[in-house]
């Protein structure tokens, strides 16, 4: 079937990236149609999970076990999944992708309007130039077609929008943004910040900057501090599809949106050298209908866009739409997860807090800045990290005996705890990729994505100093029982997937040019994290948001100048 | 079709979901501990999982596991939520305590004394000392340990149903799910530990806190 309905654009995915695309699209005139693989989830109605009691929680909030183990195996495995979150994940037994027990990765992905927006951890960190130059430098995958200075404005234009909290700090490395009020560091988080910038220079312990309000502002509430995010806001506390740029984008009257739209592959025209139609299953009806429009911006995540372009075959582009550079598909890059220390905090036991804040501290990296570069390993790392009262389910394994002494020991909470857990930067590696296996396909017919990426020497050595730094800071922060903590975790574990259609200025050696627009066919954008040519060590989702809206003007200007 | 038909209906259409009662539960906004599919417990098992929820965590000045409904949450986790390797460890550990009684005071676990039962539940925890629990090496992870012994099984989910409960979340501990700030606070001002944060705000380290648990000793 052919709809002969022509958009402007059309927008592949409703997450971070494709939310922004389809806002800034919209506002600038053009009739978008947007499609999500997943089910439509409504802003508030459809989050079902929020505000559960705890005694409302089936099994204690224990998982269950058989149904996660027969149809959610990877999803489950991320901090948050249960009972009250599971309707915004994907089902792993109806969206298989193909798993190397050798080599497996982990693919975190939501299955429903509004994409891991809804999921996120709603951290944001600018990137800054030591991230942006440093492939060249170092030699490691190509240099960005982009700095700092091309960026900068657009990270200020999507910040005011998001509703970023967060505290100023003046750090060359780690560039300030436009903050609302910063949320609270607790009594004790405090004594640890001032312990490490006393006794190192150059580090430094921040308030998380979040894309979570403590100011209502664009139509949205301030957090009151329930706590699990994940939940889904319907209060719109923290940016997400529904709270934010989806509203933005229908207000225009531009925005058609289709969900449960899987989009196949996309369909080129060698003679005017365009995307010349968006192929897409009906997730319900499996219908098969090919819609068109002037431009396509793929925003249906690293790995989902990356498999869309694979999956475009033809005559003229045999490996993949737009990869005549032969680099679709590689650069796979995450972050490492789960390197780091804990201890307990012994002392102000009379201090407590209100509020569940859905936040941590933040220590920018420290390690390979200009100046002082040699550590054994290349780039750097950041910590998340905290302190906090143990629970009472923390702690019920810690007393023992039962009965009253037990049951009053547990009326207090415990000690303090603190811990930093590093997120460190991933090498670009040519080995490192994702590819289609032809011979398993999905329900829509689709071939299965399958991985082929390790963690590198480099990660390796990194995580080494990630743990001993973390420890020694506690310690001299006065931590006791300091222990560190070592992952096992694969890449993709911190969902911070990255590359397979990197950017650069050379179309031999990349997919995409500065304004993430194909270098092979000109009417083709992607602005998720596909795009990136690099990792750096910090989050990345919203360096995604402003290429997006930088991607975005120029595609507009593009199209009215007949550049397009 | 009557009301149970019914929610039996929406389960299977609902499709995969594993157990029709945790639907039942949701769809009809109750307790999601309230309905246990197959009664496997017999009767002595019910009455010594009650007294041995009591004795962990009795009436004081607040209620106890008995008035939270403790023991019916035990019985659902065993029946309904337990692998059999769990479920078989269970009611090993119930039967250990019978013979633990009858051999030292010639009498089976109820009809024992009440110093009599601590005595026996001490065992039990004696029992569980030289118990290692294996690692968790994914901390973004919270793993289950199904070999762990009786005692840290019962205790665990008397602990577990009862600080979730109403009454244990707001009446022994204090519940506030809508906190509107965070801050520094005096503990002597709220002079209990907050009832459980719907989910413990730890940024992809609940594995961590889990290995925390996992050691018995401070």
């Amino acid at each position: 079937m052919n709809l002969h309905t022509e958009y402007d654009a059309i927008v592949v995915g409703s997450g971070i990236s494709g939310g922004w695309a389809a806002k800034e699209l919209t506002e600038k005139g053009l009739k978008v149609l947007m499609l999500e693989r997943g089910r439509p989830i409504q802003h508030g109605i459809d989050y079902v999970g929020e505000h559960t009691t705890p005694w409302d929680m089936p099994y204690g909030g224990k998982p269950l076990r058989e149904l996660y183990a027969e149809e959610y195996p990877i999803q489950s495995k991320t901090h948050g999944f249960d009972e009250t979150t599971r309707h915004f994940f994907n089902n792993d037994k109806e969206n298989p992708y193909v798993q190397n027990p050798d080599k497996p990765f982990i693919w975190k992905r939501a299955n429903g309007l509004g994409g891991r927006s809804l999921l996120w951890g709603r951290q944001v960190y600018r990137w800054s130039d030591l991230d942006f130059e440093a492939n060249k430098k170092d030699g490691h995958g190509i240099d960005w077609p982009i700095r700092y200075k091309d960026i900068a404005p657009w990270y200020s234009y999507v910040e005011k929008f998001v509703g970023v909290s967060g505290e100023k700090m003046g750090l060359p490395h780690l560039p300030d943004g436009e903050f609302q009020e910063p949320m609270k560091m607790n009594f004790v988080e405090r004594k640890i910040k001032k312990s490490i910038e006393e006794t190192y220079p150059n580090r430094y312990m921040t308030i998380g900057r979040c894309a979570i309000q403590t100011e209502a502002k664009n139509n949205r509430g301030s957090c009151h501090y329930c706590g699990p995010c994940a939940r889904g806001c319907s209060a719109g506390a923290y940016f997400s599809t529904q709270s934010s740029t989806l509203p933005a984008a229908q207000r225009t009257g531009n925005l058609t949106l289709r969900t449960d739209s899987v989009v196949e592959k996309l369909e080129y025209d060698a003679q005017t050298k365009k995307v010349s139609g968006v192929c897409v299953v009906d997730g319900k009806s499996l219908e098969k209908i090919t819609f068109r429009s002037k431009i396509v911006f793929l925003c249906a995540s690293t790995i989902g866009s990356t498999q869309i372009l694979l999956n475009s075959k033809s005559e003229h582009f045999p490996n993949g739409l737009a990869n005549s550079s032969g680099a679709l598909g590689r650069y796979l890059m995450d972050h490492t997860l789960g390197y780091g220390a804990y201890g307990i905090m012994p002392d102000d036991l009379e201090k407590y807090h209100v509020g569940n804040r859905p936040n941590g501290t933040y220590i920018p990296r420290f390690s390979n800045l200009p100046g002082d570069e040699a550590q054994g390993y290349l780039r750097g790392f950041g910590y998340q990290g905290g302190a906090r009262r143990m629970d009472w389910k923390m702690m019920s394994g810690q007393v023992k005996g039962f009965g009253v002494r037990f049951k009053q020991a547990l009326r207090a909470p415990g000690p303090w705890m603190a811990y930093l857990s590093g997120f460190g930067e991933h090498l670009p590696d040519k080995n490192s990729r994702m590819f289609l296996d032809d011979t398993q396909k999905d329900r829509f017919g689709i071939p299965q994505v399958a991985f082929d990426s390790v963690y590198g020497d480099n990660e390796k050595k990194m995580t080494l100093d990630m743990v001993e730094q973390a420890k020694a800071m506690l310690k001299s922060a006065g931590a006791t029982n300091v222990g560190s903590f070592v992952s096992d975790a694969s890449p993709g574990s911190a969902i911070h997937e990255m590359g397979t259609a990197r950017m650069g200025d050379d179309p031999k050696e990349s997919v995409l040019n500065r304004w993430n627009q194909a270098h092979d066919v000109n009417n083709l954008f992607v602005t998720d994290g596909a795009c990136m040519t690099s990792s750096s060590c910090v989050n990345p989702s919203i360096t995604y948001m402003a290429l997006t809206a930088r991607a975005a003007d120029y595609a507009v200007k593009a199209l009215a100048a007949g550049t397009i | 079709m009557n009301r149970r038909d019914l929610l039996k209906n929406t389960a299977i259409l609902m499709g995969g979901i594993a157990s029709s009662s945790v639907v039942q539960a949701m769809l009809s906004g109750v307790d999601g501990r309230v309905k246990i599919e197959k009664i496997i417990f017999s009767w002595d098992q019910k009455k010594m999982t009650q007294v041995l929820a009591d004795m962990i965590i009795p009436r004081t000045d607040t209620p106890g596991a008995i008035d939270a409904g403790v023991p019916h949450f035990i019985e659902l986790m065993v029946s309904d939520w337990y692998t059999e390797t769990e479920r078989a460890i269970y009611f090993e550990g119930v039967l250990a305590l019978d013979t633990y009684c009858e051999k030292n005071f010639a009498n089976n676990f109820l009809d024992s004394s009440a110093q009599q039962r601590i005595a026996a539940l001490e065992q039990a925890e004696q029992d569980t000392a030289s118990y290692k629990p294996p690692a968790n090496k994914n901390i973004a992870v919270e793993t289950e340990d199904e070999s762990k012994p009786f005692f840290l099984k019962i205790k665990e989910l008397t602990v577990l149903g009862y600080y979730t409960s109403k009454e244990g979340a707001q009446k022994e501990l204090r519940y506030d799910p809508m906190p509107m700030r965070y801050d520094d606070i005096d503990f002597s001002a709220v002079g209990r530990q907050w009832g459980w944060p719907p989910v413990v705000v730890v940024m992809r380290c609940s594995g961590l806190f889990r290995n925390q648990n996992n050691k018995r000793s401070v």
